[in-house]
């Protein structure tokens, strides 16, 4: 048997492990463990007396895996952009970002929600986890919008679309795996997600304002704060300003002399946070949860990345990736089509499964594919098919894969931030929340196809950097 | 028909073409029945290159001795500062001469690998941002991405050596985290700190870090006789065609300095020497005692290594 | 995709060996956090020495790459405990008493099969970074300060043994519920509806928002 055979059964065999309800990160372990021996064993034409053998190379080729890729300064942006994100709870953060988004832009037609919408903006310069947000939002602003007459539904809507702008706008713990996959650089990508991430969050002000116009699902405007106000609703929420100066500095100063990697602008953000939580009261008790907390969804996260990392290693081996990036440039449809069917790929499979898994497991085959399309990795902006060169078509695909995993945040069957939603609001039931958010997938479809259209609204900062 | 796999990693560049010329005229010697497939990272992480040779999971790779000395003691001489190694040729000679020494091989074996072929680096000569650097004094505090003995041998001058990756460095360098990168000239124009520089140092060759080509004994031994004699008689070729792209490479650079505005810096005589006094002895003796101790002939290593310079030279 | 569940308790053998269990577990996962604060601590240190008084912290990088491991592994066993490893659960989800627990059996025990055998792989990475004879026992030691490796090579084996003995009691409980037929066994993670999930979720945050 083949190589390239070999890897698909393997690949079958790993996604029925996954509907059969294996955890992600071991049915992928255990299919790249199994790939390895299977690949070995067929170099050893299946001889009874050196099964052995293959078993313990393949094993010990496993076991090599856990540790090598885990061992990364890149991958330590992770749990420090989680940490910020529990510390910020304790800072208060939230709630100052809300009453300053209020106190500053809920003048405007559907002002609360866009105001809504822009507080969940600003804490997503804090928080890299879209759930979260939604969970936070769903408290504090939905009653509020409530109070002013809004529809249910479409307040729900607000938080569970707003929810989304955390992964994309940075920190984002989701942008720093992409990046270690294709092996790009992280703070490239980080600085890609800012303007995509401050973009979708006025398509969907924009969009709010249009609905504010012309039905009655909105509210009133919410009018009559004093400038001395709005400029007092300021200092609560500076330390998101200051975390976001700092991410800035770090990764991309304009005024020359910077302070340091990226890497370090992370560990700083969080430290900064946590200075603000011992202020506001945070102790012993809850700054051990916080970090039990932080510990947990970075094992999660973590085992996923050494789970997949061993199918890769696999697949490796059996150059898998080659082949499909073969294929793909064999195809005869015109790139930007294929590129289209992947996207609407990732859109289906985002129903079903979560963004980080589904990115893991997807990107090391997809990844190449795309950007065999493009022309190659170290493809020039002349002789590339997109229009841009090897490492931008990088940035740009993960901001449109990374958008895309949030778009299925919000998505039925299992939109998890809809669902959160509900959960926190004991009168509103999830279908409430589907159909609060529906108007938002049009809002993401527009998002989405601008991005694709107009390369440069990622491009344009990172090409500075 | 054989297949080796074979680790690397990176993406295809001057530092690996010799695997790719000796993978080339392995297939031709043989008629296509011994083919090598070379991975570029997707067999294994560059530091576990030596791991994975001595687990079996290919039966080439490549690495650097500076990316984890205690795997490979006995070759570390090769990285210590300031050898005086001038040339590629110089690099090839010095480094074949200690991979053959029974220390060299003996610890290889322990991994179950053999040396097969260097990758001649050139002398990590270091860019930098500002006004040029050419007097002992002016290394300072200066904040310099450099690893391992070279990193050892700046300290000792007063400069401060700062961790940060090789694929950090461009943005270290930009943002000020440090004043200074040492590099391979492909590394200064590949990791693009060439870009953000004003200067460079032309002469100062301070050391360079050492990366051989091994392969797995057990697959060496297991090769036909006509196998085994298609790929010890294509070594040489590679080096040479190694040799020849690097040299091609090294001619542009000059073409590079000028089009980026870098000044080259020459350093005098006297600052070299000074340098090589400070830095270089110290570095050594402790390095000869801290091997000796461990049982391996550190001084016959590096009395190995100056007679072959000596050898090279005189032959030229 | 769900994260969380909830185990039950009652005063049989299992459920005790369970809790006995926990505290190592939560223990193990709250040095992961620490390291995580250690390691905050270490890039600010490392950035004002070097801003402030031009000495960098020497070999930070190869000090966070040592880190990573404690903060990526101890935790495992607690995250597996509570079932909160990510999982596509919309078919087990769907089925109920002896079919849930023969899926649950199944993929439990394929996932024992999995670790054991890492187990084994990972203990033989460390043991080739790691030589008795040698100074500071190593045979493999980091690029910039020569840091030996083998500390945290060796965090692998552990922390996986650990979710090894987590992993039997989970196959105890499946079996058990098998082979009884039971509704609600103890010492394994309940499935959460998705409901469920999102309102435990949001108690979480419930006293500090
Ligand atoms: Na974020
Ligand atoms: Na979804």
């Amino acid at each position: 048997m083949d190589d390239i055979t070999i890897g698909l059964w393997v690949t079958a065999f790993l996604f029925a492990m996954v509907v059969i309800g294996m955890r992600v990160a071991f049915a992928a372990g255990l299919a790249g463990f199994v790939g390895l021996v299977w690949l070995r064993w067929n170099g050893f034409d299946y001889d009874p007396a050196r099964f052995g053998k293959a078993l313990e190379i393949s094993v010990k080729i496993a076991g090599q895996v856990p540790h090598s890729k885990v061992s990364s300064q890149a991958l330590s942006l992770i749990p420090t952009f989680i940490l910020i994100g529990y510390l910020a709870f304790y800072a208060r953060l939230t709630s100052a970002m809300f009453e300053a988004a209020k106190r500053w832009f809920a003048w405007v037609p559907g002002g609360l929600a866009v105001s809504t919408v822009f507080a969940t903006a600003g804490f997503a310069a804090v928080s890299g986890a879209s759930v979260a947000t939604a969970a936070v939002f769903a408290r504090i602003a939905i009653p509020e919008m409530l109070k002013v007459g809004y529809n249910k539904q479409f307040a729900a809507g607000v938080v569970a679309a707003g929810g989304t702008l955390a992964s994309l706008i940075p920190p984002s713990a989701i942008l720093v795996i992409y990046a270690i996959i294709v092996e790009q650089d992280v703070g490239k990508l980080l600085l890609a997600g800012f303007i995509p991430g401050a973009f979708s969050a006025v398509v969907y002000a924009v969009l709010i304002i249009g609905i504010a116009v012309v039905f009655k699902t909105v509210g009133p405007p919410v009018t009559g704060f004093t400038w001395r106000e709005r400029f007092a609703s300021l200092p609560p929420a500076l330390p998101i300003v200051a975390v976001v100066v700092i991410i800035i500095f770090f990764v991309y100063n304009p005024f020359g002399d910077a302070w340091g990697t990226p890497t370090e602008g992370g560990a700083v953000g969080a430290f900064i946070v946590f200075v603000m939580a011992l202020a506001r009261g945070m102790r012993w008790g809850q700054l051990k949860e916080a970090l039990i907390e932080t510990a947990k969804l970075t094992v999660m996260i973590f085992t996923i990345i050494w789970g997949v990392l061993i199918y890769v290693r696999f697949l490796g081996f059996a150059d898998l990736p080659g082949a499909f990036s073969d294929w793909i440039t064999t195809l005869t449809m015109p790139p930007m089509l294929i590129l289209v069917c992947i996207l609407l790929a990732y859109a289906v499979l985002g129903m079903f499964m979560d963004a980080i898994g589904m990115l893991l497991l997807t990107l090391p085959v997809v990844y190449p594919a795309v950007m065999a399309l493009n022309g190659g990795e170290m493809v020039s902006l002349e002789e590339s098919t997109f229009g841009m060169s090897g490492p931008m078509c990088a940035v740009w695909f993960g901001i449109l894969v990374v958008k895309m995993a949030e778009f299925c945040l919000i998505t039925p069957p299992i939109g998890l931030n809809c669902f959160v939603v509900a959960g926190v609001r004991p009168d509103l039931s999830v279908q409430d929340v589907f159909k609060g958010v529906t108007p938002f997938f049009i809002a993401d479809a527009v998002t989405i196809a601008l991005l694709v259209a107009f390369p440069a609204i990622v491009l344009w900062l990172p090409s500075l950097a | 028909a054989t297949e080796w796999n074979v680790s690397v990693w990176g993406k295809r560049r001057a530092f690996t073409e010799h695997i790719e010329k000796l993978a080339e005229l392995v297939s031709e010697k043989t008629g296509g029945e011994f083919t090598m497939n070379v991975s570029y990272g997707g067999l294994s992480k560059n530091r576990e290159n030596l791991d994975g040779i001595s687990i079996g999971a290919f039966e080439m790779a490549q690495f650097c001795a500076g990316y984890h000395p205690d795997k490979n003691r006995v070759i570390t001489v090769l990285e210590l500062p300031f050898l005086g190694v001038n040339t590629l040729e110089e690099e090839v000679a010095v480094s074949h001469a200690v991979y053959a020494h029974p220390a060299a091989v003996d610890e290889m074996a322990q991994w179950n690998a053999m040396y097969l072929m260097t990758s001649p680096m050139p002398q990590y000569n270091i860019v930098g941002t500002g006004e040029p650097r050419d007097e002992l004094g002016e290394f300072d505090g200066m904040r310099v991405r450099a690893t391992g003995g070279i990193g050892k041998a700046f300290e000792a001058v007063g400069a401060v050596p700062t961790s940060v990756t090789s694929s950090e460095a461009y943005q270290a360098m930009e943002s000020g985290v440090v004043d200074t990168v040492a590099f391979a000239q492909h590394a200064h124009l590949s990791f693009g700190t060439i870009n953000e520089a004003d200067w460079w140092t032309a002469n100062l060759n301070p050391g360079t870090v050492n990366c051989p080509v091994v392969v797995n004994i057990d697959a060496y031994e297991s090769l036909s006789d006509a196998e085994r004699e298609a790929l010890d008689s294509s070594v040489p070729e590679a080096i040479d065609y190694y040799l020849e792209n690097y040299g091609k490479l090294l001619t542009r650079w000059d073409e590079v300095l000028e089009e980026k505005g870098v000044e080259k810096v020459m350093l005098s005589d006297a600052t070299i020497a000074d340098f090589r006094a400070t830095a270089a002895d110290p570095i050594r003796e402790a390095w000869i005692s801290d091997m000796e101790s461990q049982g391996i002939p550190g001084q016959e290593l590096y009395d190995l290594v100056m007679e072959t310079l000596d050898g090279t030279r005189a032959g030229n | 995709m769900a994260g969380s569940s909830t185990v039950l308790e009652d005063s049989s053998l299992l459920s005790r060996l369970d809790r006995a269990l926990v505290p190592l577990e939560r223990f193990m996962a709250l040095l992961s956090g620490l390291a995580v604060f250690v390691l905050m601590c270490l890039a600010v240190y490392s950035v004002s020495g070097r801003k402030f008084f031009n000495s960098p912290l020497p070999g930070y990088v190869d000090l966070i790459e040592a880190a990573m491991p404690f903060i990526a592994f101890l935790g495992i066993a607690y995250v597996q405990r509570n079932g909160g490893h990510i999982r596509m659960d919309i078919v087990v989800g769907a089925l109920k008493g002896r079919a849930l627990w023969l899926f649950e059996l199944i993929s439990t025990l394929l996932i024992l099969l999995l670790i054991v055998m890492l187990v084994w792989g990972s203990w033989a990475h460390f043991d080739r970074s790691f030589d008795l004879s040698r100074p500071m026992w190593s045979r493999d030691s980091s690029i910039d300060i020569g840091l030996p490796i083998w500390p945290s090579k060796l965090v692998v084996p552990v922390a996986f043994s650990v979710l090894v003995l987590r992993l039997l009691l989970q196959i105890w409980g499946f079996g058990r519920a098998l082979v009884l037929g039971l509704d609600r066994p103890v010492a394994v993670p309940l499935i959460q509806s998705i409901e469920e999930q999102a309102r435990a979720e949001a108690e979480a945050l419930e006293e500090d928002a």
